[in-house]
């Protein structure tokens, strides 16, 4: 096998994948690239990253909620309204009860997952399509808002304000740069060759062919040398900014949820729900659970996000969480999911949410106005998601189908093209 | 194995450093702080204004003013309105993003006055000095200067014209009024309602003046986000749920928008034109207050807000103090805002054609 060969098919993630499937994540690079040059170098400069890491991070975090909704078949519709909801909650019990904001959170919490529970009962149980308990949610929870809130904007304490607008503390010697999120970037990036190595040992006592040595090398070249930019970056702020609370607690929640749904039987059954629900329950999955919990899930996720940007607006107003359904269902297509269900990852949401949120982020550093950057935000969504579509019919490569390749069973025989080529029509028909 | 870590560790320090010589030496260190305006700035230095979503012909108007101000006196002007519907994120990170690209001074006319303390606070750490436009941004210590008509005089206007209106048109009372007023997330909203009310209670009190639904509290009478469908909604109750077999004299609106809203309702139910204030000078209020429909509205000019607001930027430049004639009355929660007070003027058909006279837009709908 030549080398380039070599590279296209093991660059990124194991020997069963091939660069292709990384097509969301060229597009990012390109879109950022793009947007460096345009702007003068200030999309790369550390306040602009990290002041886009603070300003989506909410967005992100309903994106990886949403993938799993869209996933099992369903749309959530409500979930700017239940932000809303908790975050004027929040906001009150901390101003009038006096919570401590801790506690406030755990409240806050407590509230989506109430939510949650109320809106998977009416899916799970009853059967209403989430469509309409989420409008209906929408509805309702906007009007909470409006009504506990009196339309008024209550301000939050600095505690609280933490989880929004927080950094990683400044701590040790002086050495010109933000020591805490210097020490999140070595983990990351021992956990990255840690990794490596892991698969290898893996693979080998396996009996499968390891990638050839220096691919796994060079793949490891890359992760730390992006690591190690990304937190020199952060870490080269304004003295008392680095890299954002919201982006840990963001990066948390996209490690759990990723292996949840990737490594997991509770994860494999949403997948097996939104391909085929009567196949999936026939085949022993409790359909009813996991309708339930995939809804519940979105409302806590929809709770914390609320409670995010209230922490960084510094106060819970009338305004909150409008249109945020929209921008969550807009990265989670944009990064591969398909409408019908069965079909998106996390990290590709991630890579979704992030195209839209550099786009803004872009647009908005070269002064176009919000009227064009909606409509070039449109056209993205729309290209991106028909694009992918066509190829699929084509039969020609896919993202959504690309994306699905990890979760395929490993055959023994290391896949040639041919197969994979063949399969992915069949899979469409699936789960279409 | 040993060959396989040995080359690791060459590529990923290789990278490593790669990324560090990208990166360039350390942080910034202290940048600003946002110390004295001890030496100004160069005169072409970029302009940063963020103004709320174009939901009224006044922030259109202000826009093209403060594009069209700043290019001429020199500066580089970036103007930037909030979207339609997601009004607060946008504008706090267009606020961010004017911070980034190194705007010295950044003007706000705030879509959500107390949501942006953090974007303040990032803006005046950066050195940059913010001036709050039209509407107050409160709960921050980093907000330099604000400038704005005198709201509360808006208001008092706002209803002494509307006791005047009505007295024009029936001599005696007891007058049947509604109340109205503006986003409850909008500063001002409170303050024109103060005003205005201000003027109104005493009549109250007396019983010559009656609020018929007994609506008052700011609370049942605030429209969200100032919009015109809501202002509609809520007339339309009000005439089916108090008004089927009593007169309606006048309605304090606090403005433009809001009182067209209220007429299109009036009129939908077939209800005789009542005394509807407005405010803001809109094209469409002023033709209907010459065809003599709405009554009155406030003729606050965006043109002298707006080279006010310019003059303060050109001082900020210049090393200056900017005017300010109000140093006391404007407290946002964490300190007193220096601020530049305008003086409003309330328009009715009578004096329309001299308080338009100088207005390209607007004197030609007076004739």
């Amino acid at each position: 096998m030549s080398r380039l060969k070599d590279l296209q098919k093991n660059l990124f993630g194991g020997t069963t994948s091939n660069a292709r499937q990384f097509g969301m994540i060229f597009t990012l690079v390109a879109i950022v690239v793009l947007f460096q040059i345009l702007t003068d170098g200030l999309t790369l400069r550390s306040d602009n990253l990290i002041a886009l890491f603070q300003q989506n991070s909410y967005i992100l975090i309903l994106a990886i909620g949403m993938l799993m909704v869209i996933v099992a078949g369903h749309i959530d519709l409500s979930v700017g309204s239940v932000a809303a909801f908790a975050g004027i909650l929040v906001a009150k019990s901390m101003a009038d009860w006096s919570l401590p904001w801790p506690v406030a959170i755990l409240f806050g919490l407590a509230i989506g997952a109430i939510i949650g529970a109320w809106q998977g009962f009416w899916v799970a149980y009853i059967g209403v399509p989430a469509f309409i308990v989420t409008l209906a949610g929408m509805l309702l929870f906007r009007g909470g808002n409006q009504y506990i809130g009196n339309a008024n904007t209550i301000p939050v304490p600095e505690g609280f304000r933490e989880i929004g607008s927080g950094f990683l503390p400044e701590f040790g010697p002086n050495t010109g740069y933000n020591n805490a999120t210097l020490l999140l970037g070595l983990a990351a990036a021992v956990a990255v060759v840690w990794r490596e190595i892991q698969a290898r040992k893996t693979r080998r006592a396996m009996d499968a062919d390891p990638a050839p040595m220096w691919i796994s090398i060079l793949r490891m070249a890359i992760m730390v040398g992006v690591i190690a930019f990304a937190a020199l970056r952060f870490a080269s702020g304004r003295v008392g900014t680095s890299f954002p609370i919201s982006g840990i607690i963001l990066l948390v929640l996209v490690i759990a949820y990723s292996f949840y749904t990737r490594n997991t039987a509770g994860g494999r059954h949403i997948y097996a729900v939104g391909g085929n629900s009567r196949a999936a329950e026939l085949s022993g999955v409790k359909l009813k659970r996991v309708n339930f919990f995939v809804m519940m899930n979105m409302s806590v996720l929809a709770a914390l996000a609320g409670m995010i940007f209230v922490a960084r607006s510094a106060a819970s107003g009338p305004q909150d969480g409008n249109g945020w359904e929209l921008d969550a269902i807009a990265a989670v297509f944009i990064g591969g999911a398909a409408v019908s269900g069965g079909i998106g990852t996390i990290s590709g949401s991630i890579v979704g949410g992030l195209v839209m949120a550099v786009l803004n982020n872009g647009l908005q550093l070269m002064g176009v106005g919000t009227d064009r950057v909606q409509i070039i935000k449109g056209l993205v969504l729309l290209l991106a998601v028909a694009i992918d579509v066509y190829n699929k019919s084509q039969g020609r490569f896919s993202i959504i189908g690309s994306l699905m390749r990890p979760f395929r069973r490993e055959d023994s025989a290391p896949p040639a093209s041919p197969p994979d080529a063949e399969r992915e029509p069949a899979k469409a028909a699936v789960s279409g | 194995m040993r060959k396989f870590f040995g080359t690791s560790v060459v590529a990923i320090s290789a990278a490593a450093m790669l990324a560090l010589a990208g990166c360039g030496s350390g942080r910034d260190g202290d940048s600003g702080s946002g110390g004295e305006a001890a030496k100004g700035f160069p005169a072409n230095s970029l302009i940063g204004v963020a103004l709320p979503a174009k939901t009224s012909e006044n922030w259109v108007l202000a826009g093209d003013l403060f594009t069209n101000g700043l290019k001429e006196a020199g500066f580089q002007a970036d103007v930037q309105y909030a979207g339609a519907s997601t009004t607060v994120a946008d504008q706090q990170a267009q606020i961010t993003a004017m911070t980034t690209k190194g705007a010295k001074v950044i003007v706000i006319g705030a879509t959500d006055a107390a949501q942006l303390s953090t974007q303040v606070a990032a803006a005046h750490a950066a050195g940059v000095k913010v001036i709050a436009y039209d509407r107050l941004i409160t709960n921050t210590p980093d907000l330099d200067y604000y400038v704005a008509f005198d709201n509360f005089k808006v208001g008092q206007l706002q209803g002494q014209a509307l006791l005047d209106g009505m007295k024009a048109k029936k001599p005696n009372g007891p007058y049947n009024i509604e109340l109205f007023s503006g986003s409850p997330d909008d500063n001002n909203a409170g303050v024109f309602f103060n005003g205005a009310m201000s003027v109104l209670k005493p009549e109250i009190d007396k019983g010559n003046v009656v609020v018929a639904s007994k609506q008052t509290d700011v609370k049942q009478t605030a429209i969200q986000g100032w919009k015109a469908e809501g202002a509609q909604a809520r007339m339309d109750q009000l005439l089916t749920s108090t008004y089927g077999n009593k007169e309606l004299d006048g309605v304090l609106s606090p403005n433009d928008t809001l009182a067209r809203a209220i007429l299109t309702s009036v009129k939908g139910a077939g209800k005789p034109t009542p005394v509807v204030t407005g405010q803001d000078s809109e094209v469409e209020s002023v033709k209907s207050i010459v065809a003599g429909e709405q009554y009155m509205t406030i003729n606050k000019d965006t043109r002298n807000l707006v080279k006010e607001t310019i003059n303060m930027v050109k001082a900020l430049q210049a090393g200056n103090t900017p005017q300010v004639n109000d140093t006391k009355s404007y407290n946002n929660g964490s300190k007193v805002v220096d601020t530049y007070l305008l003086p409003p003027v309330a328009v009715t058909k009578a004096n329309a054609a001299e308080a338009y006279a100088n207005d390209p837009k607007l004197a030609p709908l007076t004739k």
